[in-house]
């Protein structure tokens, strides 16, 4: 575009605004993807976590409450499953004493593998698994966060059983946002019969792959029939569902996270805005010799109008590049949080950054054009009895 | 010689459009940050405040939380004579013996959350001396009966004075609220210790105990005895340290909270400079004819930093206004904001703005103010008179 | 030949400013010849600048027609008055000529901008220009950095840059001392001399009468004939030459 070395020059007139408007939008969108990671790392965790034909099966009353292990039997025969796995929460400690930062669960050894293919783990990984009792299966965050290796011997004390247990690491779950260990359930159930219990006859939760996402309601339906009546009447749920529920009770942070980020924003456009009308005020007179000269309307106020965008846009883009090293810090200290769970993740989506620089493009315009709009409008001579 | 205050506020008030939009930001910025700041220190208070400075909690070596422990009928009988624990009028010791289930409860919108059950005798109200009955009557044992925390009331189907509240296997009817000073007690429901465990058909029947001790050393003496006993493998800590823990984990919020104030506030800084840069260069031949006249750099430093505190102040007032306000509108439309407690139950924090967090805010404003007005100040300062006069 | 590059017939201009109605031109008329170089006099709010503006197709007349280069400027719209600005007219002010972040080239290209020229050519005819008004060494200096007589030159430059038919100048040596004054009067003479170009300036100046080709004179809104045009004339001469006193003892 021609004018382009007029509106960069423009841009350069008053380099302490440009900069100080430019830093105050980098750092405000900064902010907005930072606090617009947290519901969007909830979502990208729902979104890639949960597949569409899987299904868990649990008490009706809460997770806390189990079942008896045989019932896993019971839900693997039911028609259209392709493969049931139980899983029952050990909650084991690493190090720090008493308390759990990654989920870990006692897991039949021999099923998992078939629930969950799209966890990608490699086959010889998984024949290890079944065949080693101590073995575990780790996730990849959490794998990263402790510098483990496959190989690896690390003990863990539970916090719920009164069995602690030793376990060499096998295997690694490849999906980045699935942080959980899978140990053994023969492996528990010994270390408890081996303390005079009665060793591990109840399972926790029961996940299934559906062979077809089209069965998924009916195998819930009889799921549940199968358990109507039984001291552990099971309410089955897909995936999604259970992960949408598990964090809903975040609901209401996330309500506080985005109007928060709307205030930030909503400052950004008075910044942007009060700047595009000093600029402009300033440049009446030269803009009345302009319009003098011949140039439209129409051109006088693109040229301002793409100054104050494109000052927003770089502006934009900054923040976000910002964005990116100040998430990186943030994961490295909060991770797994108690309080905030998959909301501390801070991983920056693309959705994130697309919404950063559209936010700084949009307000740009929004506050670029009432400035523009009127400069352009009025009259040459009115600016000329104003200024002359 | 220094400059009136009126010189500066009469400023600001001279180009009302102008300095609106400098103390909007400010404004905005100090909602943002006493938002967040009110509801984390409400998370904050509501961790921190639990816990009676005599109480010991008492769980399995190893168990982090009262729901993950499992503790035998032995362990309470054996424990609940030790010397030094306090008694009742009667005689009884203060020993509470409770069983912690985490069922689902179904929100008023259909959702799902995993409320804080705690099987409870009634001596726990005494030995739980933050807790009282607010409203209705304590349980009964052996009769299904319920009470509910302050701030589960209102929150879950069922959960209201005289209804039937449905979690676990069965219904239970609710006869009373609990308050509690707004500790996270408000977010649990108290049942009987005995239906609790049937319920739940937990093979132990509780999952930690709580004993009050007489003073500061008895507890201390209660702690290493129960630390020490081979026959049982429990520990003892003091109840606000059990819940000094669970705070921790709010404590990476207040980082957050930082975290906004500091990018908000620079971007906040910046704006208000750029406004204050401007006012500079219009009134430059002003500040000439003053130094002319015979004020000193320094008084006009002085008076162009009033202005941005001034602009700040005004600032702060308008936001405080704006997030006492949407604090309560928060409140009416959607309720306590639900925090994940380690226990994976839901603490239910009512979001508050006190003058702890506005004293915050006031103190942030009047940085930027002070911090974003001390280059354009700077620069006003330095004006010569001659230079600026020639401007004109 | 001598046809009449602008015909102004019946020309009033009045506005409103806050509480009052002014009045700044009142039934003026007359014909200026193409070619000739014609200042407007007249103390302040006498309406020249006013009549400079009509002249320039910056303002519409309240009644009455204006007919520049053949083209009546009351039947334009906005927009068409700035195309037509932009092909017919060189415009040269007291103040705020040249954008302060442009270098001289750029300044004198940038009415350029609104032709259908490439970047090359526009920057060499820009260079042509300033070499025309005697400043092919400045070219990439910025106005700052130039005295007022050197950015009034380079305003001058960029009047001509897009060889208009008409060029426009609202009190151009308002601002300068003598020396730089003369300098610019010299400049605009030269361009009615050796290009032929149409000159309408807007003056207090009395220096300017030894330039210009003929001097109108207004007051009051009103174009002054005859006797009361020949009085005006003779009291500026004076003014020039004999001082303030003379000139006010003949008005």
């Amino acid at each position: 575009m021609k004018y382009f070395g007029l509106i960069r020059a423009n841009l350069g007139r008053n380099k302490l605004r440009t900069a100080l408007t430019g830093g105050a939008i980098m750092l405000a969108v900064a902010l907005v993807c930072i606090l617009l990671t947290m519901p969007a790392g909830m979502n990208a965790l729902l979104d890639t976590i949960s597949s569409n034909t899987r299904i868990s099966v649990h008490n009706k009353a809460g997770i806390v409450y189990s079942m008896p292990y045989a019932f896993t039997r019971k839900v693997r025969a039911i028609d259209g499953v392709a493969a049931a796995v139980g899983m029952t929460w050990y909650g084991g400690a690493y190090e720090e004493a008493g308390r759990v930062t990654f989920p870990n669960f006692a897991v039949e050894a021999e099923y998992v593998g078939d629930v969950y293919p799209d966890y990608k783990i490699d086959p010889q990984q998984l024949a290890d698994f079944k065949r080693y009792r101590d073995g575990a299966i780790v996730g990849r965050q959490t794998m990263k966060k402790y510098g483990w290796k496959i190989g690896d011997r690390i003990t863990l004390k539970s916090t719920v059983w009164p069995a602690d247990l030793d376990v060499r690491i096998v295997g690694e779950i490849t999906n980045e946002r699935a942080p959980m260990l899978w140990l053994n359930r023969e492996y528990l159930d010994e270390a408890l019969k081996a303390r005079g219990g009665s060793g591990l006859g109840i399972v926790g939760v029961v996940w299934v792959r559906a062979a077809d996402p089209a069965r998924v309601n009916a195998i819930m339906r009889t799921a549940d029939e199968l358990s109507r009546n039984s001291e552990a009447e099971t309410a089955s749920e897909t995936e999604k569902s259970f992960f949408s529920n598990f964090f809903g009770s975040l609901q209401g942070f996330v309500t506080i996270i985005l109007i928060v980020t709307g205030l930030v924003a909503l400052c950004i456009v008075f910044i942007a805005a009060n700047t595009a009308s000093m600029a402009v005020r300033e440049r009446s007179g030269e803009l009345a010799v302009m319009k003098a000269m011949g140039f439209t309307r129409g051109i006088i106020f693109g040229t301002l109008f793409t100054e104050a965008v494109l000052l927003s846009s770089v502006a934009g883009f900054l923040g976000v590049g910002l964005t990116l090293g100040l998430t990186k810090l943030l994961s490295a200290a909060a991770g797994w949080n108690d309080t905030l769970g998959p909301l501390g993740a801070f991983i920056v989506t693309v959705p994130v950054i697309v919404e950063g620089i559209f936010l700084s493009l949009f307000v740009g315009m929004l506050a670029g054009f009432v400035p523009s709009w009127g400069a352009a409008r009025k009259p040459v001579v009115q600016i000329l009895h104003e200024v002359f | 010689m220094s400059l009136p205050l009126s010189y500066s506020i009469r400023n600001v008030s001279a180009r009302p459009a102008r300095s609106l939009m400098t103390a909007g930001v400010i404004a905005l910025v100090v909602v943002a940050c006493t938002l967040f700041l009110g509801l984390i220190s409400s998370l904050r208070h509501t961790l921190v405040s639990s816990g009676d400075p005599l109480n010991l909690v008492v769980m399995r070596k190893g168990s982090d939380n009262d729901g993950s422990s499992q503790l035998t009928l032995e362990a309470y009988q054996a424990i609940k004579y030790f010397d030094g624990i306090a008694r009742t009028a009667s005689d009884e010791p203060l020993v509470s013996p409770e069983l912690v289930v985490q069922p689902f409860f179904r929100t008023l919108d259909g959702g799902r959350e995993n409320v804080l059950v705690r099987g409870v005798e009634p001596i726990a109200l005494d030995v739980h001396r933050e807790v009282h009955v607010a409203a209705g009557r304590m349980i009964n044992p052996s009769s299904g009966e319920a009470v509910v925390g302050k701030g589960v009331m209102g929150r879950y189907q069922g959960a209201q004075l005289g209804s039937e509240l449905q979690f676990g296997r069965q219904k239970w009817k609710v006869v009373g609220v609990l308050e509690s000073g707004g500790s996270s007690f408000e977010s649990e429901v108290w049942v009987d210790v005995r239906e609790l465990a049937n319920d739940a058909k937990r093979p132990l029947p509780y999952s930690g105990i709580r004993v009050q001790a007489i003073s500061p050393e008895a507890m201390r003496a209660v702690r290493q005895r129960i630390d020490d006993d081979p026959r049982y493998a429990i520990e003892a800590q003091p109840e606000t340290d059990y819940y000094a823990k669970q705070a921790e984990s709010a404590n990476a919020l207040y980082l957050l909270v930082v975290g906004i104030a500091v990018l908000a506030g620079i971007g906040a800084g910046f704006g208000a400079a750029n406004t204050m840069y401007a006012a500079v260069q219009a009134r430059t031949a002003e500040i000439g004819t003053l130094r002319a006249l015979g004020f000193s750099r320094g008084s006009i430093l002085w008076s162009f930093q009033v202005e941005a505190v001034a602009l700040a102040v005004l600032g702060f007032l308008l936001g405080a206004g704006l997030a006492v306000g949407l604090a309560e509108l928060i409140q009416v439309l959607i309720g306590g904001v639900g925090f994940s407690a380690r226990t994976f139950t839901t603490n239910v924090v009512t979001l508050r703005v006190s003058l702890g967090d506005l004293a915050t805010a006031l103190v942030l404003a009047v940085i930027i103010g002070l911090a974003g007005g001390l280059g354009p100040a700077w620069r006003a300062a330095r004006l010569r008179p001659i230079e600026a006069l020639r401007k004109a | 030949m001598t046809t009449a590059l602008i015909e102004i017939r019946n020309v009033s201009r009045h506005y409103t400013r806050g509480v009052d109605e002014i009045h700044a031109l009142d039934n003026v008329s007359l014909d200026l010849q193409a070619g000739r170089f014609v200042a407007f006099m007249g103390p302040s709010g006498s309406g020249k600048s006013t009549l400079l503006n009509l002249v320039s197709g910056i303002d519409r007349p309240s009644s009455g027609e204006v007919i520049v280069a053949g083209a009546r400027l009351n039947d334009l719209s906005e927009d068409e008055l700035a195309h037509w600005r932009a092909r017919h007219v060189g415009l040269i002010f007291q103040f705020f000529n040249l954008m302060p972040v442009l270098n001289a080239l750029d300044n004198v290209a940038l009415p350029l901008l609104l032709t259908d020229l490439d970047k090359k050519e526009r920057l060499r005819r820009a260079e042509t220009a300033l070499r025309v008004v005697g400043l092919g060494h400045r070219l990439d200096h910025y106005p700052r950095t130039l005295s007022g007589g050197e950015q009034q030159r380079v305003a001058i430059a960029r009047a001509v840059v897009t060889d208009p038919d008409l060029i426009v100048a609202d009190e151009p040596t308002g601002d300068l001392d003598a020396r730089n004054a003369e300098e610019i009067l010299t400049l605009l003479r030269q361009l009615k001399n050796e290009f032929g170009k149409t000159i309408v300036m807007v003056t207090h100046d009395p220096r300017a009468l030894r330039f210009v080709d003929a001097a109108l004179h207004l007051d009051k809104g009103v174009l002054l004939e005859g006797e009361a045009a020949a009085r005006a004339d003779e009291a500026i001469r004076l003014a020039a030459g004999g001082g303030l006193v003379g000139a006010l003892r003949t008005a």
